[in-house]
């Protein structure tokens, strides 16, 4: 889970500018991170899960090994973007969403468990391609717990915005 | 009295810092605090099934999760009686390999190595180091497309089951997999000569013990019957409350290891110490070369023990696919009984991991599982006291202190997440 405090959340409006501002030209990928044995910490795995049924080439969740499908959109030629979607602790209220240009990633750490999306983002730019992170304020990380309703709320906005961005941006 | 902090130890699973109290430039302790919370998962699985148990287990660790699902097979299926085909414990050592080359790839690179080049974090060594990091991302890849292609899919794959496979990977997959193992053999290679190629600090060096697994046939490998002991040593694994000796201590969520009242170590330096001469292939030649004294004092050498590993891993992954191919599917094999208890010991890429299962009536009535970091943190703690007490003799500063101590702690490449199970503590 990512961790950036005293950011605001951004509203539906706003969210919806910045993503169609951040992936300029190309096609765009999302991947998402997380894990959904820790309640709304999954909150990643599930956008992209539910893109994928309709975007089975261009969402990708955990589950599918998220170091190599960056490296594969890395090497393809092709202008591409990659939105990330995690969990992350902006210290505002459950289910607030925030959008992150990649010059604004300060995650340093690599865990055992995963390599930081700031590594993943930096390889994607040696590549010239562009990268953001979508970061859902989580409610609850308790281990085998539900996810909470508001975090349900921001996952269904956020697939419908992202579905839209997909939608006129893959073609 | 001071005391010297590292807060969050970065670049390791979990929430841990290092504690360090100083009287003048006298090492009063060195601790390693976890603070990642309890999941008492061994409770949790009471009452289960055996089969529903597997699908809650592995879940303590998203990176070791197939030696999780490995260990806990193993100890149910002596428990209940099952002897597997060998289609399905070939199949097994195929995906531990896969994991061996996963894990270790990341640790090596993307973790351990920073500290040795100079670098805060793998991110920033990217302008100068990118085709290493990416080398390392490409067989982080192949390790998880393995684990997928044998477990069903790369995190908390549920293919292994009890007596089989649900789902034997198919032909064209398996072929794929040992071509594109073929093809990674040089880039595990210039791995180890890099790592042969850095200089290891001499501050943490002392006499250990090192334990892992007895793999069968005389043979390497990350599951076995008994255990070894540096020390000459061998003991079923059924003993392995003898062994580990866990105990509480105030500062850590985790449970501690002593054996014979002295630490150990488990790992891959562990492994190569215990059975480093049945290596073969390039990794063997590798081994010869670079093994020396040092191995059996210096936990900085694990990195490169990892790397040497990983050679071997994916030079044995082809050779593994051939055999499983060799033969037809069995069908599963059913329990026999009951009623029983068995322990299964597996060597994760960070260590010897236990499962101990006691069964009545079809039901778990006991789980005991013991992790390799638990194993692990006597060891560091001893190992990182050591390195303060002889780099403040020779006045470093803090911050070189600070460095010598997590470049300690990372090459046991502990996993704090999956070493806080069971617990629960009070803290005085």
């Amino acid at each position: 889970m990512h961790k950036l405090r005293d950011a605001p959340g951004d509203s539906e409006e706003d969210l919806r500018a910045r993503l169609e501002t951040i992936p300029a030209e190309g096609r765009v990928y999302v991947l998402g991170l997380g894990n959904t044995d820790r309640a709304d910490d999954g909150a990643g795995i599930l956008v992209a899960e539910a893109l994928k049924k309709r975007f089975p080439h261009f969402s990708f969740s955990e589950h599918d090994g998220i170091e190599g499908t960056v490296l594969d959109i890395a090497e393809r030629d092709e202008r591409s973007t990659v939105i990330f979607v995690d969990a992350g602790d902006l210290g505002l209220g459950p289910g607030s969403i925030k959008v992150v240009r990649r010059e604004d990633i300060r995650e340093t750490e690599i865990t055992t468990h995963r390599v930081a999306v700031a590594l993943m983002a930096s390889v994607l730019g040696a590549h010239q391609k562009e990268s953001a992170v979508i970061c859902v304020q989580p409610g609850s990380i308790e281990f085998m717990g539900q996810v909470t309703d508001p975090v349900r709320r921001s996952v269904g906005l956020l697939v419908q915005l992202l579905t839209d961005l997909m939608t006129a941006r893959d073609r | 009295m001071k005391e010297l902090n590292v807060e969050a130890l970065a670049r390791v699973e979990g929430d841990g810092g290092i504690t360090v109290t100083l009287d003048g430039k006298k090492v009063k302790s060195v601790t390693l605090d976890v603070h990642e919370g309890p999941r008492l998962i061994e409770q949790l699985v009471r009452g289960l099934t055996p089969a529903d148990d597997l699908n809650v287990i592995p879940r303590i660790c998203a990176i070791c999760t197939l030696s999780h699902r490995y260990a806990a097979i193993r100890g149910l299926e002596k428990a209940l009686g099952i002897v597997p085909p060998e289609k399905a414990q070939l199949t097994r050592e195929l995906m531990m390999l896969g994991e061996n080359v996963e894990s270790n790839s990341l640790h090596t690179f993307l973790l351990a190595l920073p500290d040795f080049l100079g670098y805060p974090s793998a991110i920033a060594m990217l302008n100068d180091y990118g085709d290493d990091v990416k080398r390392a991302l490409r067989l982080k890849k192949f390790g998880n497309h393995v684990m997928a292609v044998t477990s069903g899919r790369i995190v908390h794959g549920e293919n292994p089951i009890l007596g089989g496979f649900g789902r034997y990977p198919g032909r064209k997959e398996l072929e794929e997999i040992k071509l594109k193992a073929h093809e990674l053999v040089p880039d595990a290679v210039r791995d180890v000569e890099l790592f042969a190629s850095l200089e290891y600090p001499k501050y943490s060096e002392a006499d250990m013990v090192f334990m892992s697994v007895n793999a069968p046939k005389k043979q390497y490998g990350y599951a076995g019957e008994s255990i070894l002991i540096s020390n000459g040593k061998e003991a079923n694994v059924e003993d392995y409350k003898k062994l580990t000796n866990e105990r509480v201590v105030s500062h850590s969520f985790a449970k501690r290891s002593l054996y014979q009242d002295k630490t150990f170590t488990v790992g891959a330096n562990a492994r190569m110490i215990n059975m480093g001469k049945r290596l073969d292939g390039q990794a063997a030649d590798l081994f010869k070369e670079h093994f020396d004294e040092r191995w059996t004092k210096n936990p900085l050498l694990n990195n490169l023990a990892q790397a040497i590993e990983m050679l071997w891993s994916l030079e044995h992954i082809p050779d593994m696919v051939d055999r499983v191919l060799a033969l037809d599917n069995p069908p599963i094999e059913k329990p026999t009984r009951e009623n029983g208890s068995g322990t299964g010991a597996v060597e994760a890429p960070r260590g010897t991991l236990y499962h101990h299962y006691e069964i009545k009536n079809g039901l778990i009535d006991v789980a005991d599982i013991i992790t390799p970091t638990a194993q692990n943190l006597d060891d560091i703690e001893k190992h990182m006291k050591l390195t303060a007490e002889r780099m403040l003799a020779e006045d470093k500063g803090d911050e070189e202190v600070r460095l010598g101590l997590e470049m300690v702690a990372r090459a046991y490449d502990p996993c704090i997440s999956c070493a806080t199970h069971l617990v629960t503590l009070k803290r005085i």
